[in-house]
């Protein structure tokens, strides 16, 4: 007698846990293989270009802090050099922020891999990995804190530099802690790559190939484990990263187990600019000399008349700029962040418009999962690394 | 890629084609397209090795404007496109030449209330279903600005005020760009 059979839908999240926030699939099922998979977002939307449009320039800062909130510091980078490239101030950027930039956001692509092999081995099922992830996890969140006072939503570019110095000794600190990361990427490699259950459970899931990428606009660590070398810091280079000396890993497995291994080389590879950032690192401003436009420093804001009265202006009417419109993107640890502002020549931007890397990646999901397993959803997931944050902004 | 060749066969489709100043603007060219000449663009542009970095709208006066952003890897080359919907709020979709555009054009018929012709699932992404007719992002009656006052104005004194800013004469986006990226 012939099987009567017939396919079950199931709804996975957004109360997941691992579908790494509210994220909603709609699961086709033949058995255990998925015939159709249906992302489903907006569940975090909080309108963040629509509220950028009715604040000032300085006052949409923090707002960028809450896209990607495992990478704080990038979002600020992004939308902190669009400013700049509105108003014409990028070659004023003195070198000291230029560099403490540079290590901030290194530090943050750290953080956020971090978070990434975590919970990616994680839903897998390795345990212990999640442990040593958020070991060194903390010690970035304890710099995080030191140098801007919160430990995830840092809020510390501005616009022509940065909030406040580094403080006293903290560079050391950085230093020594930076230095130890090569051997914990040697102990999560030791604990993963040769691991059978962890390659049975990577090595040919979730593959995408190079054209379908490209057609999606995929970029990130998953272009490049697609074979496809594209990383902004080298190919439109932006906050000085072209003085700094690494390399962009590249593989062609296509596949989740070389998007695990272009990750793990990307640490190396922020190690390497971390420190040579480090070498280069001297003493020196760390405001532009626009004081129409910069915030200036707190201590001169209580002790003379005329910062003050900067001070007043540019916290209760902002700045303006002229008209025009300007693209920035950056190399974000998920992919492409960029950001369109068009201005008015008002204080406020006429629209501005966030290219989120996540948003774009998890269109590949239902390619990457249609007929394979239903256990390969979760593992494609954790590989694409999304952070619903910047995809509903 | 030439990029020669691929400026010439952007001729036929286009309006206006531009050469901006990268390091001013984040973007290489500047292309005006008709509503009509956009899939044959899009279509160009992929066959060419361009991705779609992305697609949003920006509300100004006369029409909604839809703005596509390309980027492409070898060259490292960017490019800006834009045309107005038609008087009825529809632009025809890209979604089946770039599978990634399929998103970003239901997140902006969220935003705009665009209608993307031949889409093949426009239904509500980013929003609820029940706010479908929301349209957040567009501008009040008092708000709308006209669409050369949000464009980069000509440097120096204008001999006579312009819809379309020319291109700095200084630009040089090609020697500008091979300098950086040395």
């Amino acid at each position: 007698m012939a099987a009567n059979t017939e396919t079950m839908t199931i709804n996975m999240g957004p109360q997941h846990p691992s579908t790494h926030g509210v994220l909603q699939l709609i699961l086709e099922l033949d058995g255990e293989i998925v015939v159709k998979a249906t992302p489903h977002i907006g569940f975090l939307h909080r309108g963040i270009e629509k509220l950028s449009e009715h604040r000032t320039y300085h006052q949409t800062i923090p707002l960028t802090d809450r896209l990607d909130y495992l990478a704080p510091m990038s979002n600020n980078l992004g939308y902190v050099l669009a400013v700049e490239k509105l108003l014409g101030i990028t070659d004023e950027i003195p070198e000291r922020v230029q560099r403490i930039r540079v290590i901030m956001t290194e530090l943050t692509r750290l953080k956020s891999h971090l978070v990434w092999l975590a919970c990616h081995a994680l839903d897998i099922g390795a345990m212990t990995v999640f442990l040593y992830c958020f070991r060194e996890r903390e010690c970035i969140t304890d710099i995080y804190e030191k140098v801007s006072g919160a430990r995830m939503t840092s809020n510390y570019f501005r616009v022509g530099g940065l909030a406040d110095d580094l403080p006293d000794g903290l560079e050391g600190e950085i230093r020594t802690f930076v230095e130890s990361m090569p051997a914990h990427v040697e102990e999560y490699e030791g604990l993963l790559t040769g691991n059978r259950i962890w390659q049975k459970r990577t090595i040919g899931v979730g593959e995408i190939s190079a054209e379908a990428a490209i057609d999606i606009g995929i970029t990130g660590p998953s272009l490049r484990a697609s074979g496809v070398d594209w990383d902004l810091r080298r190919d439109n280079p932006y906050c000085g990263y072209e003085d700094y000396d690494f390399d962009v890993p590249v593989r062609t497995g296509c596949d989740t187990f070389d998007r695990y291994r272009v990750r793990l080389d990307e640490m190396r590879q922020s190690v390497r600019i971390i420190l040579q950032a480090l070498d280069k690192l001297k003493p020196g401003p760390i405001l532009a000399d626009c004081p129409k436009i910069v915030l200036p420093p707190k201590q001169d804001v209580v002790n003379n008349i005329e910062s003050l009265i900067h001070h007043f202006k540019i916290v209760t009417e902002g700045f303006k700029t002229e008209p025009g419109e300007i693209y920035q993107g950056i190399e974000a640890p998920k992919g492409e962040l960029g950001f369109y502002l068009i201005a008015d020549g008002s204080a406020y931007p006429f629209r501005m418009k966030i290219r989120p890397p996540s948003f774009v990646n998890l269109q590949g999901l239902p390619q990457m999962v249609e007929g394979k397993l239903l256990a390969d959803v979760i593992a494609v997931i954790g590989t694409l690394d999304i952070v619903l944050g910047e995809i509903d902004r | 890629m030439d990029i020669n060749k691929v400026k010439g066969q952007w001729q036929n489709l286009s309006t206006v084609i531009e050469d901006i100043d990268y390091s001013v603007s984040g973007h290489d060219y500047n292309v005006c397209l008709d509503h009509e000449k956009v899939r044959d663009f899009a279509a160009l542009m992929l066959e060419e090795g361009f991705y779609l970095v992305a697609l949003m709208a920006v509300h100004v006066s006369p029409a909604i404007e839809v703005v596509y952003q390309f980027a492409h890897f070898e060259t490292r080359c960017r490019v800006l496109a834009r045309a107005f919907v038609d008087d009825n709020g529809e632009i025809p979709t890209i979604s089946d030449i770039y599978q990634g555009a399929n998103w970003h054009e239901r997140e902006t018929r969220d935003f705009h209330g665009i209608v993307f012709v031949d889409h093949p699932y426009l239904h509500p992404l980013i929003l609820a279903e029940e706010d479908v007719d929301l349209k957040p992002l567009l501008k009040e009656e008092a708000n709308l600005k006209d669409v050369a006052a949000v464009r980069r104005q000509p440097p120096e004194p204008a001999p006579e005020p312009k819809a379309k800013p020319e291109p700095k004469p200084e630009a040089k986006p090609e020697a500008v760009k091979s300098q950086e990226q040395s």
